[in-house]
């Protein structure tokens, strides 16, 4: 039986980024895109954890926690916003809140 | 003395002023205040002009303004030619303001025109005044200026307003020369003042050139309608008759001359030469114009042109006294006419065409006699004004200069020919129209000056009645022409010219009955030329239209393609170009902006590597 080695996470960590990355690129809902915006840092905290576990030390691990410090307050304000403008808007699709109209 | 000669240059434009702010609906007083603004400024100038005893100049100058180390300086000089200038422009100006009282009775805009008459006198007494180049020129713009206003009092007439924008194009050319010609003279001399200019000029007279000279005689030749400038004058009689008498027969076109006269010690002889012969061809060739005019103005316009090539040519053979001689009596005479020629016209409501009138002596006896002084002073009628300053002409060519003698000769007994002709037409004979059979005697505003010009026109000529302050300038010049030999032969050639004249034109003119002139019938080819007026209108409207206006429609085109076109909007269109692809990131898409967010951080992150990999 294969074992896992630390070059499948960082593979498995490219496929959350990458996701993330293309569902912030092509979808239309900002509550998905948020969410995308999630999967692409989780990307990033999977990949920092697997170097933090290769490499023996500590930093990665530390990082991890502010990322998901920062993401958590992210949610939180990305998510009040949303919320404040499908009140004033009925929309969360990002088409109906351009103000650019040419 | 100073503020006698202030007053008398201010208080015209005073009142040209009061009128301008206050008195535009109140014709009446404004052309009250006109005529005794004209009284006041013959009080003025008479007490400048005899205020001293012969023989004193009066000079006075202020700093006007500095640049940097450049003084002008605002001035007076009042010296022998100015007091005889001053005595015609104040005397004579003041008897066609009383004339325009009748003849602008019944205007609609008599504040306007007698305000525009007052802006005429103030820039006028300022070139008589003026003690420096810049001066001048600042006053010979004015009175360019009212003459335009002038000129086109009935703007409403087509041809009033195209006479005035004439007027005032042509005399630019002139002035355009006239201004190089006095930078030039700064240049050379390091200054401007008349009398520091004689002094500079009679120390070292190695300084002075032709051409210098040449280039301020432009302003003689623009202002006095000399050729090749000379196409604005006939036209400028579409306004009203009391202004060509002033400003287009006795003062303005004069002002060329006193110029001339002014600038006299900075003359060479080549350009002396060239002046007199360009004055004696002027006389000639507006003679022969004048031969075949049907309107009254354009005769006497004719008549005037070729009289100021007579001064011209007078200055030209070195005998400036004579000119301004010629001047002074030419202002009463010329006067005289025109102002006679105003009361026809008024008498015939408007008509101008001498074919359309004849038989006026009987109805309009003072103006017909007065007239009839005018014609024989301007033919040269022995003993009359014209009879000296003009043969005094003759005889100093005659003795100095035979070419110009033949060619003023030849136009002597022209202007006696087209002088009589006009006589003959308008007041001899029987009615040749209903206005003119109806015409009637002027008022007294419009016969007294018209009496006191025929005197003058008289008795003009004798230097001897005049106080010896006006005529000082002129006297070592009659001097001078009196001590010339062969007297007798030109007082005989003088009387063959006017009676020449006379015979020929009562022969051709004396029993006119229709509106066809007689000289087209008998001499169709010369009747021709002498219409055409050697076609100078055709070759000018011919240069602007097919050399002048192509060469600025190219030059415009070029000024399109290059300026305008390369540079101005080739800039203007590559800073558009990158705010176009500037403007196209600013989609308001989130999308886009976080696409073009990624590839830039991608594309920093690729040039960090690339450029890192290298060292």
């Amino acid at each position: 039986m294969e074992t896992v080695t630390p070059s499948h996470y960082l593979c498995l960590s490219l496929c959350l980024f990458s996701i993330g990355f293309l569902g912030v690129l092509l979808r239309r809902n900002l509550l998905l895109v948020l969410m995308s915006l999630e999967l692409m840092l989780n990307g990033i905290n999977l990949a920092l954890v697997n170097f933090s576990r290769t490499s023996l030390n500590l930093d990665g691990s530390i990082f991890v926690f502010f990322i998901m410090t920062v993401a958590a307050a992210e949610v939180a304000v990305g998510l009040a916003l949303l919320v404040a403008l499908y009140k004033r808007r009925n929309s969360v699709f990002s088409e109906d809140i351009n103000l650019i109209h040419n | 003395m100073i503020q006698v000669a202030l007053s008398l240059l201010l208080l015209p434009l005073l009142s040209a002023i009061v009128t301008l702010l206050f008195l535009r609906k109140h014709g009446n007083i404004a052309a009250l205040l006109s005529v005794a603004t004209a009284g006041g400024i013959l009080a003025f100038s008479s007490y400048l002009i005899f205020g001293n005893e012969t023989g004193s100049v009066f000079a006075w100058s202020t700093p006007w303004f500095s640049l940097s180390n450049w003084q002008l300086d605002f001035g007076f000089l009042i010296d022998s030619p100015a007091k005889t200038l001053l005595f015609v422009v104040s005397f004579v100006g003041l008897l066609i303001h009383i004339f325009s009282l009748g003849y602008m009775a019944d205007d609609q805009a008599k504040a306007r025109y007698f305000g525009g008459l007052s802006i005429f006198m103030f820039s006028m007494l300022g070139i008589t005044l003026a003690d420096n180049l810049v001066m001048i020129f600042v006053f010979w713009e004015l009175v360019g200026f009212s003459s335009y206003l002038l000129i086109a009092h009935y703007f409403k007439t087509d041809e009033a307003a195209k006479a005035s924008r004439k007027a005032f194009i042509v005399n630019r050319v002139g002035d355009f020369g006239f201004l190089l010609g006095i930078i030039f003279t700064y240049w050379t001399f390091g200054t401007v003042n008349l009398q520091e200019l004689s002094v500079t000029a009679n120390l070292d007279p190695s300084l002075t050139s032709t051409i210098l000279c040449l280039l301020l005689a432009c302003g003689f030749i623009g202002k006095s309608a000399q050729f090749p400038l000379h196409v604005w004058l006939p036209d400028a009689m579409a306004g009203p008759t009391p202004v060509s008498a002033l400003i287009h027969a006795a003062t303005m076109v004069a002002a060329g001359i006193f110029l001339l006269i002014r600038i006299e010690f900075l003359f060479t002889a080549e350009a002396f030469k060239l002046i007199g012969l360009l004055g004696a061809v002027m006389g000639l060739y507006a003679g022969f114009c004048a031969l075949t005019q049907r309107d009254i103005k354009k005769v006497l316009a004719y008549s005037t042109l070729s009289q100021l090539g007579y001064m011209a040519a007078a200055f030209g053979l070195g005998l400036p006294g004579i000119a301004l001689f010629h001047l002074m009596t030419h202002a009463f005479f010329k006067a005289l006419m025109f102002l006679g020629s105003g009361s026809v016209i008024h008498a015939c409501h408007h008509e101008q065409d001498i074919f359309a009138y004849g038989g006026l002596r009987k109805k309009m006896p003072i103006t017909a006699y007065t007239f009839l002084i005018g014609v024989m002073a301007i033919s040269g009628v022995h003993f009359l004004s014209g009879y000296f300053s003009k043969d005094a002409i003759l005889l100093g060519a005659y003795n100095l200069d035979f070419v110009i003698f033949c060619i003023l000769y030849a136009g002597a007994v022209l202007t006696a020919l087209y002088m009589f002709r006009l006589y003959f037409l308008t007041f001899c004979g029987a009615a040749r129209s209903k206005s003119s059979s109806e015409a009637k005697e002027s008022t007294i505003f419009m016969t007294g000056p018209l009496l006191i010009l025929g005197v003058l026109s008289v008795l003009g000529g004798f230097h001897a009645f005049y106080p010896s302050q006006i005529v000082e300038f002129l006297l070592p010049d009659i001097a001078r022409v009196a001590d010339m030999p062969n007297h007798l032969w030109m007082n005989v050639l003088g009387l063959v010219a006017w009676v020449g004249g006379l015979v020929l034109a009562r022969k051709i003119y004396g029993a006119q009955s229709g509106d066809k002139d007689p000289l087209a019938e008998k001499s169709p080819a010369l009747f021709q030329l002498s219409n055409s007026k050697l076609f100078f209108d055709e070759i000018y409207s011919f240069y602007v239209k097919k050399i002048q206006d192509p060469f600025f429609r190219f030059l415009e085109v070029m000024e399109l393609l290059f300026i305008s076109g390369l540079l101005v909007r080739g800039s203007a269109g590559v800073a558009a170009l990158f705010a176009l692809l500037g403007k196209s990131f600013y989609s308001g898409k989130i999308h886009s902006y976080s696409f073009w967010f990624v590839s830039g951080t991608i594309g920093f992150l690729a040039y960090a590597i690339f450029s890192g990999g290298s060292n």
